[in-house]
């Protein structure tokens, strides 16, 4: 131990203040969280220097999270929420994949003017999440929208887009699957370049049509840049705040696990600090639990490349 | 199994100025030929051999296949199999199944496709790797698994771009024979891509000699040896190379450093008319001779000593000038560095003349 201590003590000193950093900014607020899921703490108990008033929570063990597992409507409807989080994600993400792919695989050749193509798709990207959103509320508009007016104009139903029914979760997965494209555009461009070209012409030559070399050369060949992305994709949706938020407010036909866990922080009559965290915590574990057997799935199917 | 033949074809990249990277090529191989297209890098050999894949489009003239017209066939169509310098295995897939992957895609059944592959990796020594990934061979072996798809097929020809030009010299030349054993096993037509001229004379039934798209002579190794049809296939074919310089030629023969080496009449006749030729002469039909004796002097530059023979590389003045000749001498005795020797012409019936401008063989 002496020796090793000896031997090593500098590169410690090195990583130390990343360390202490993470633990600063990551790890504390993590525990902190954590806590809070074991006690009633809200706006009303909590400590407040300006009234100079101590606080008063008490802890209460698993009671929060019995509540919120149970279902109840005035938990936030857990499990019906985490169906609809779950229909959020995997609609959108699985639009972000084939969408992106497929324009990846339109740029991924000589076409004229493709860089202008290429500026063009990923503008969705570049422009302010908020931006986009309030447009799209917009152009949604039962009324005046011109998603409804185009509808009308051609003989076809105007649904109530953003009202008390599930066209507000299409509309929303509509959104987020236009913002996200882009992302999956370039990540998948990258991953199709990186493909050697004479692996198409030996497929070629070994008679493969292009859907076989689709299949055969292309999709194998994206294998690793497609798990890294569509993980990372549907992490980021599963945590999609702002884009609901902003397009559907508190509706709760468009509700999904985090919007609700900030509704309850942030708004109601008394802010619940407590299950605003307990619903932090499991989200944390859905997303754990789901990256762990992705890894294992993939894992099993064989390295890549 | 089939006879291929290029009709005049030629491939023309667009560009500014169009670059003809094939140029009316036209040529026969016959059934079971193995034929090499060798020429120096930019050729045109990748190109004529993947207009004849399918993979580069035949602007102008015909491929035949077969008999057949396969000028605007696909790949897929022209029952070709294809080795690729790169090897172009499919990196997701074992062993087995890049080699069996043509015969699955064509729907044949599984147990088929199983005993076919074994049979071949029996060919090439594979049987221990089939459930590998390529990324986990050497690069022998991914050449082996490379040819070993190609023979699964059963193809009427095979194409072969540069196939060894990965291996190291020594796999090279044990590869080579292997290959060359192979096809003559199997008896497929092959058409096979170098830029190595060694590879081009030991392999080759015959040799097509390409130089900026065009076909310079296609011949049997020993004919391109004994009788280059121009200064360009002689200086090409053969290692060292042929010494080529032009000289002046008079009545009585062709004039080295005042030496005249007598040509034969037909010679003479050939060049009539001209105060120049290019004279070539192979370093092995060269020779170091006692100092009394009437040849060129030269200066030694530089021996390369290669066991069985020394190639002596040294100036010698011709006209004003002073040029680079090579001589191969038994390797025991060779000359040392700056020592002056005479050289003179052993073997008279192995002087090539070419005409100094177009370098078109002269003498019939
Ligand atoms: N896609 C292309 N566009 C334009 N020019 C090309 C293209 N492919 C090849 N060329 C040109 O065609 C000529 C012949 O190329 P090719 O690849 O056939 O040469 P090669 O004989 O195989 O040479 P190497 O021994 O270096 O492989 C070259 O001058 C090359 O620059
Ligand atoms: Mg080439």
């Amino acid at each position: 131990m002496r020796r090793f201590l000896d031997r090593y003590w500098y590169a410690y000193a090195m990583v130390l203040p990343v360390v202490v950093v993470i633990a600063v900014l990551v790890l504390y607020p993590l525990a902190q969280g954590v806590y809070f899921t074991f006690t009633n703490i809200n706006e009303g108990n909590i400590a407040n220097p300006v009234l100079e008033r101590p606080a008063t929570f008490d802890f209460v063990g698993f009671k929060n999270y019995l509540n919120v597992l149970s279902g109840g409507d005035s938990f936030g409807a857990f499990w019906g929420t985490l169906v609809r989080t779950l229909i959020w994600t995997f609609s959108c993400v699985f639009f972000h994949y084939t969408i992106g792919l497929g324009l990846a695989m339109l740029l991924n050749r000589q076409v004229r003017g493709r860089t202008l193509y290429r500026v063009l798709l990923i503008l969705p990207w570049a422009v302010p999440a908020f931006i986009s959103a309030f447009a799209w509320k917009y152009m949604f508009n039962a009324q005046y929208g011109i998603i409804n007016q185009l509808l009308r104009s051609a003989g076809l139903p105007d649904p109530v887009w953003l009202g008390q029914s599930n066209w507000a979760l299409v509309s929303v997965i509509i959104v987020n699957t236009w913002l996200g494209v882009p992302f999956m555009m370039v990540a998948l461009l990258g991953g199709l370049q990186s493909i050697p070209g004479d692996l198409y012409e030996a497929a070629e030559v070994d008679g493969a049509t292009p859907w076989q070399r689709f299949r055969h050369v292309t999709l194998p060949g994206l294998r690793s840049v497609s798990s890294t992305v569509v993980l990372l994709g549907i992490i980021w949706t599963f945590n999609m705040f702002p884009v609901i938020y902003l397009i559907a407010g508190p509706n709760p036909n468009a509700r999904i696990l985090v919007t609700y866990a900030f509704e309850r922080f942030f708004s109601g009559a008394s802010r619940d600090y407590a299950i605003a965290s307990t619903y932090g915590v499991l989200i944390l574990s859905v997303l754990l639990v789901f990256a762990t057997i992705y890894r294992r799935a993939l894992r099993k199917q064989g390295e890549v490349w | 199994m089939a006879e291929v033949s290029y009709v005049k074809a030629s491939r023309v990249f667009s560009g500014n100025p169009p670059v003809r990277a094939v140029d009316e090529l036209s040529l026969e191989v016959a059934d079971g030929e193995f034929l090499v297209l060798v020429g120096p890098s930019g050729s045109g050999k990748s190109t004529a051999l993947r207009m004849l894949a399918g993979l580069e489009d035949i602007d102008e003239g015909a491929i035949h296949i077969g008999g057949k017209d396969v000028t605007n066939v696909p790949p897929k169509g022209r029952d070709i199999a294809m080795v690729f310098q790169s090897y172009a295995l499919y990196p997701h897939m074992t062993v087995a199944e890049n080699m069996g992957f043509a015969l699955k895609l064509r729907g044949v059944a599984k147990t088929e496709i199983k005993a076919k592959v074994e049979e071949a990796a029996k060919m090439l020594d594979l049987t221990k790797y089939l459930e590998r990934k390529p990324k986990a061979l050497s690069g022998g072996q991914r050449q082996r698994v490379a040819m070993g798809r190609a023979i699964v097929r059963e193809p009427s020809v095979f194409l072969m771009d540069e196939p060894l030009s990965n291996l190291d010299a020594k796999l090279r030349v044990e590869t080579r024979a292997n290959i060359a054993a192979l096809q003559q096993r199997l008896g497929t037509t092959t058409i096979y891509v170098t830029h190595d001229q060694v590879e081009a004379m030991t392999m080759g039934h015959r040799v097509a000699v390409l130089k900026d798209g065009l076909l310079q002579q296609c011949d049997t190794p020993r004919a391109l040896y004994d009788r280059p049809a121009n200064a360009f296939v002689a200086g090409f074919i053969g290692s060292p190379a042929m010494n080529l310089k032009t000289v002046p030629i008079t009545s009585e023969g062709a004039k080295l450093d005042g030496v005249i080496v007598p040509l034969s009449r037909d010679a003479i006749a050939a060049a009539g008319g001209l105060d120049e030729v290019t004279f070539g002469i192979r370093p092995e039909a060269l020779g170091i001779v006692p100092s009394g004796e009437e040849g060129m002097e030269m200066t030694v530059e530089l021996v390369e000593e290669l066991g069985a023979d020394a190639l002596v590389h040294g100036a010698v003045k011709i006209g004003d000038a002073s040029q680079r000749f090579v001589v191969r001498v038994d390797g025991r005795t060779p000359p040392t560095l700056g020592q002056h020797v005479k050289v003179a012409v052993r073997d008279h019936s192995e002087i090539h003349l070419f005409h100094p401008e177009t370098g078109e063989r002269l003498e019939a």
